[in-house]
């Protein structure tokens, strides 16, 4: 079924629409979604030297952005529990289609794209279950819903495909929360987040925390060239979380990456952001509530290095380290511990800094 | 000499802040848990003598009772998370009718398991506590399902339940929180450490009164629900809105050490909800009085925005875009 609809829609892409890349919006390496100082809020391209290619309006408060893989369009997503997300032309500048969650679910703010460009993948809430789900649009039939399965767990997050292929990482955060109450978490005594991988509609592996630790909320993921999976957390308990970033591969146990208990302190049981570094082997992590943001190392499972950044949130992949965000405009490039700002704009940047080719 | 005068003058700029976290906890805290204990042991004691669901005395000790935990359910941090004992008193809001459906089941298999409150702290959290409680006493049909004998004894041991609960918070903040909090200890390594808790505290209680106690009802324009207020069967609404801006003022004023500006706007949201005539915010469904529960909600978050812009910064918590959107 999808093999035969892929293949209509490829033809239908090659034989009658005058093809678009990301060159012609200005080949940019990064979204990130914004806030105005007049208080209106856009998704903005961003290129490698940290200048920003357009600045496209949003209607509400943005959360992620998910780039197309060749035709340059963005998918916009407002903040949880928004119940639209955005398909943006990034070289008009005009919005090409409105993604409306289906009755009885909500948007978590993060989605991905399969490795091709034919599907989109959602992380949504069905409220009245209150189970997580992932739907699938179709981004050759002008992004038309057409199914929906499973994310494996409870409050799916983020979402993202392993790199070379179409398996895709899910952070169920495990938290129950209904649109009717707002943000109010409603299971945190029974909460088990996990990792869960699905492919072809199908979950074929979950990973969990410890039950002790079934408090700590899997919410953003990172993925390496060699499938290795990082994921940042947040602490739901109360005080003395054991750690908030982890490592996992598929068949594997997932592994903690420890911190002294008083670095992991300052990032107030909560990591924004996370990123790899250029050769995989660190983990860059944001805490905007701590203004800081940790580095730890893969092979030794532990923390490196940390750097102060007021209100940091974004974090991606750049040349020889990372490139970091903050709610104050800034765009600051870290290396080590050696950070450089790039640019400071006259924008807020809201918490995701995705890089267009990762 | 001037040894002496150095470390009278340190230990002088050292202890305002102290004082703070124990004015906090002497003021605040400790006689509110007092009170939800006494009231806790009160409630069983009542469910004992008359189990009734319409019983007037049992009734009043369950009000009572419900009052004392609405002004602590802001404290959600220590004593009243070990073993979530807070979610146990107040599993609510009950988005998909777990209280319901687990005290409905209960009632039908004549369940054991409530035949004590030792071994009832092992059922869902849906079926204990104060939400609980409200189901046996005011919903039909829970108050009159099944066997009378079978409802009676529910009653008594989700009332001993509570009893014992909230007794077990009570005396661990005796025992070794209150010298937590006031340190310094392993929890709170300073005093800053130990206001951003409090400040915590209050607004996370701000924002479930905006967003659950107002925010449930309010639904949207096109969808209000009344029925999903707090606490309707048994007329409590609005009481719970108005208990809870009230502890959380005491919270702030001590907090904020008497910031006009922030009891200004705790006054103002209580002024429009004295106005209100509306116990149960039933009348969100007609655009006059929805009116009227809209802008109450609003005045929270007018103080929300204020705790967040100016207390917040003061106590060392970022006020920044991404730090206090969390997500």
């Amino acid at each position: 079924m999808a093999n035969r609809r892929q293949f209509l829609a490829g033809l239908l892409a090659t034989g009658l629409t005058p093809k678009t890349t990301w060159a012609d919006a200005g080949g940019p390496t990064y979204l990130s979604a914004a806030a105005k100082p007049d208080g209106s809020f856009v998704l903005c391209g961003i290129d490698a030297a940290c200048n920003i290619l357009f600045e496209l309006p949003l209607p509400t408060r943005g959360h992620a952005a998910a780039a197309h893989p060749s035709r340059p369009e963005a998918v916009a997503f407002a903040r949880r529990p928004g119940t639209f997300a955005m398909i943006i032309d990034c070289v008009t500048g005009e919005s090409s289609a409105l993604l409306d969650a289906p009755a009885g679910r909500h948007f978590y703010g993060h989605g991905a794209f399969s490795a091709d460009g034919t599907w989109l993948f959602t992380t949504e809430n069905d409220y009245e279950a209150g189970e997580g789900r992932i739907g699938v649009w179709d981004a050759t039939r002008g992004y038309a819903r057409v199914d929906e399965f499973s994310s494996g767990g409870i409050g799916p997050h983020d979402i993202k495909r392993l790199s070379g292929s179409d398996m895709l990482v899910v952070a169920n955060g495990g938290i129950d929360t209904h649109p009717d109450s707002g943000r109010t978490k409603l299971n945190i005594p029974t909460m088990v987040p996990n990792l869960a991988y699905v492919a072809d509609g199908k979950v074929l592996e979950t990973a969990e925390l410890p039950p002790e630790w079934h408090k700590n909320s899997i919410r953003h993921l990172a993925v390496a060239r060699d499938g290795q999976v990082a994921f940042g957390m947040q602490w739901q308990g109360d005080k003395l979380e054991p750690a908030l970033v982890g490592v996992h591969q598929t068949g594997a146990e997932l592994r903690l990456l420890s911190a002294p208990a008083d670095a992991l302190r300052e990032m107030q049981a909560y990591v924004g952001s996370i990123a790899f570094t250029d050769d995989d082997r660190q983990v860059v992590v944001t805490s905007p509530r701590g203004g800081i943001v940790q580095t730890y190392d893969v092979d030794a499972e532990a923390l490196i290095g940390e750097t102060r950044l007021t209100d940091v949130c974004g974090v991606a992949l750049a040349d020889g380290g990372v490139l970091t965000s903050t709610g104050t405009g800034a765009l600051v490039h870290l290396n080590g511990t050696r950070a450089e700002t790039r640019s400071i704009a006259q924008l807020q940047w809201d918490n995701h800094l995705v890089r267009l080719d990762a | 000499m001037k040894h002496i005068i150095l470390s009278v003058a340190l230990s002088f700029t050292s202890f305002p802040v102290m004082a703070q976290t124990q004015d906090i906890v002497d003021g605040h805290i400790l006689p509110r848990f007092a009170a939800l204990a006494e009231t806790g042991a009160a409630l069983s004691d009542a469910a004992t003598a008359d189990c009734a669901a319409t019983s007037a005395p049992l009734r009043d000790a369950y009000n009572t009772a419900f009052d004392a935990w609405i002004a602590v359910s802001h404290l959600r941090f220590g004593p009243a998370e070990v073993d979530d004992r807070a979610f146990a008193m107040a599993f609510w809001p009950d988005s998909r009718g777990s209280t319901p459906k687990a005290l409905g089941a209960l009632i039908r298999a004549a369940d054991p398991i409530a035949e004590s409150a030792e071994a009832y702290a092992d059922v869902s959290v849906a079926a204990r506590g104060f939400y609980a409680m409200e189901f046996l006493l005011y919903d039909e049909p829970i108050s009159t399902a099944g066997d009378d004998a079978y409802r009676c004894q529910l009653t008594q041991t989700v009332a001993d339940d509570i009893a014992q609960v909230t007794a077990a918070i009570y005396a661990d903040w005796e025992a070794d929180y209150t010298a937590n909090l006031t340190g310094p200890s392993d929890l709170y390594r300073t005093e800053t450490e130990a206001l951003q808790e409090m400040f915590k505290a209050l607004s996370t209680g701000l924002q479930f009164t905006s967003e659950s106690r107002l925010g449930r009802p309010l639904g949207t324009f096109d969808a209000p629900k009344p029925r999903r207020a707090e606490a309707w069967r048994s007329g409590r609404s609005a009481r719970n809105v108005e208990l809870s801006l009230v502890s959380l003022r005491d919270l702030a004023e001590r907090l904020s050490e008497g910031d006009a500006t922030l009891l200004a706007a705790f006054d103002v949201a209580l002024t429009r909800l004295e106005t209100l005539d509306d116990p149960i915010f039933a009348g969100v469904a007609e655009p006059q009085n929805r009116f009227k529960v809209e802008v109450i909600q609003q005045a929270v978050n007018d103080i929300r925005d204020i705790a967040a812009q100016d207390l917040g910064p003061k106590l060392g918590v970022a006020a920044g875009f991404n730090s206090l959107d969390g997500d």
